[in-house]
């Protein structure tokens, strides 16, 4: 028995333990199971690890430039810079083998259920999101029923990521069929609920008809913007120039010595802003690297399994429809988030670090839904809508992970927020022992939206209004 | 096949991440269709600015951006549109002479 013991500890540290090893087993066997060559197994096998190996060292980069560009705002704004014993780095390092088991679990069966009932209709393929709402999930688990063993923790978060996979593209449905009338795809993008609520608020506001933005005409200076690099790096050096202009110059001293004592304490700020940007790419470069490899054995793996369900995509995929309501979408959320980053440091509350990836594909997608809806003044209201929801988002959510990854507030999408604080909620009810309510009711919630979408389906009437209410009552009862 | 060695084909998008991946897929079905010998990666704009392949494909929204970059730049609006982008692929590959 102590053999079989031994054995299950050293699995369970140097496998389950480890992510960049636990993923490229993962492809490994995606690979092997859809019969490639020997030659293209390992070498996706190995590009998989690699992948997640450079995704931890960009989010090192990230979370440093992090700092340094919280300490000297709040330094400039004369608050004290928001807290973190954690860090994500961390959190990745002890949780990331649960976070892998998880997207696999819940993929296995999010794909079962999408087989059993026909009114689950769409297969969510957008995979870096399904990795961060897995870490989210776990993120909001261990807060909630802390010191849970790993099994538990997965299948926990495992159920309840399946249940969000599945309805979350079926409550954007009624807005997609207005912007692809086909319903080749669906929707899969953690900006969701931003969208829907767009898409009711800007209802009053007008027509697409009459104002349609894709009849306006954009300035050509806003299109390199659209590089998220680029924009990026711009507006944090901007804002960190004007932060060393007003900080204090022990604390920037002190902070900029730490890179090099030679160094300018404007250079470092713009050197800061730039090395922020530098982590962002880098850690998408490893999720690129790590997903080129892990989504198309999985779609390769359903396409078996349930041949011509309909897939549910990123947000960029609806972008071709209305790209200038896509760039008003995005101003008009920078805008907003910036206006925020004022009068919340100037109150004194919260320094918010400017997700201009989030407010570009937020932003964006809320404004094409805003267009779709009512036009150039849907598209500015979605706009509106994320850059607060991001910045009021950050602001209060960034206590709720001081014990596991306070960054995740930082680079949260709308449906994230939702999630660590409909969990929050469950608080009080669910606890250490009770964590499997979390899946259960998720999942319970989940057959009874697809149970009633399944029956108006049958009747014939594929009663639109009615799937929508279906739709959006599931998120708060998951 | 005018070509002596594997064509290289880059999908891109904003991040790279969700929506050129999905175009990869689709691209690499209608290339199998084709019958071309093939490598297609997916990635974001600004990194593909340091590569050199020999077909892009991307949106309106970042192909306009990226017009030099390789001798056939394709722009699409439906990323999984499998016949309609294998239709222009033998159309460009063709006036290439990569295609017989």
């Amino acid at each position: 028995m102590d053999v079989i013991r031994d054995i299950l500890t050293f699995l369970a540290d140097n496998v389950f333990g480890q992510v960049p090893i636990l993923i490229g087993l993962i492809t490994l066997l995606g690979l092997l199971l859809q019969r490639k060559r020997f030659e293209d197994v390992l070498a996706g096998a190995l590009r998989a690890t690699i992948g997640v190996v450079i995704l931890f060292i960009g989010v090192d980069v990230f979370t440093g430039g992090l700092t340094s560009f919280q300490t000297v705002l709040a330094s400039a704004m004369g608050t004290t810079p928001p807290k973190a014993d954690h860090s994500l780095t961390r959190f990745l390092t002890e949780q990331g083998g649960t976070i892998a088991l998880v997207i696999t679990v819940g993929f296995l069966a999010h794909v079962l259920i999408v087989r059993i009932f026909p009114a689950a209709r769409y297969l969510y393929l957008t995979g870096h999101l399904m990795f961060w709402v897995s870490t989210v999930t776990v993120a909001s688990l261990v807060t909630i029923a802390p010191g849970q063993d790993q099994l538990t923790l997965v299948l926990c978060g495992a159920g309840f990521v399946a249940a969000y996979w599945t309805v979350q593209p079926l409550w954007m449905r009624p807005l997609m069929r207005r912007v692809m009338p086909g319903d080749r795809f669906g929707f899969a993008h953690t900006s969701s609920l931003a969208c829907l609520v767009t898409g009711y608020a800007a209802r009053p506001l007008g027509s697409r008809g009459r104002h349609d933005t894709e009849r306006l005409r954009l300035p050509r200076q806003l299109s390199f913007f659209k590089d998220v690099n680029v924009s990026t790096a711009l507006i944090i050096s901007v804002i960190m120039l004007v932060a060393v202009a007003f900080a204090d110059d022990g604390v920037v001293g002190r902070a900029s010595a730490e890179m090099d004592p030679k160094l300018s304490s404007w250079v470092w700020a713009l050197l800061v802003g730039l090395r922020f940007a530098g982590g962002i790419a880098i850690l998408l470069f490893g999720v690129r690297m790590f997903l080129g490899e892990i989504v198309p054995a999985f779609k390769g793996f359903s396409d078996r399994v349930i041949p011509g369900t309909r897939p549910a995509l990123d947000a960029p995929t609806v972008f071709p429809v209305a790209p200038t309501a896509v760039m008003v979408g995005f101003v008009a959320s920078t805008g907003v988030f910036l206006v925020c980053l004022a009068v919340f440091a100037g109150a004194g509350w919260f320094t918010l670090a400017p997700p201009m990836i989030m407010l570009f594909f937020v932003g964006g997608a809320a404004g094409l839904f805003g267009n779709v809806v009512a036009g150039w003044r849907g598209a500015v209201l979605g706009g509106v809508i994320s850059g607060l929801v991001l910045a009021i988002g950050q602001a209060v959510t960034w206590g709720l992970y001081e014990r596991t990854a306070p960054e995740l507030a930082t680079l949260a999408d709308p449906d994230w927020y939702a999630i660590g604080w409909l969990l929050k909620a469950a608080d009080p009810v669910v606890g250490d022992g009770t964590i499997w309510l979390v899946p259960l009711v998720a999942l319970a919630a989940m057959v009874a939206t697809l149970v009633v979408l399944g029956r108006s389906g049958r009747r014939g009437t594929a009663d639109e209004p009615e799937a929508a209410d279906a739709g959006d009552k599931a998120p708060a009862g998951a | 096949m005018a070509l002596d060695r594997q064509l290289e084909i880059l999908a891109v998008c904003g991040v790279g991440m969700g929506s050129s991946l999905m175009l990869k897929m689709t691209a690499e079905d209608a290339l199998r269709s084709l019958g071309v010998d093939a490598r297609v990666e997916n990635t974001d704009v600004s990194t593909a600015r340091g590569m050199a392949p020999d077909v892009v494909i991307g949106q309106g929204m970042h192909t306009g951006e990226i017009a030099g970059l390789a001798p056939v730049v394709i722009t699409i609006s439906d990323f999984l549109d499998k016949e309609g982008l294998e239709a222009r692929l033998r159309e460009r590959l063709a006036e290439q002479g990569w295609l017989s």
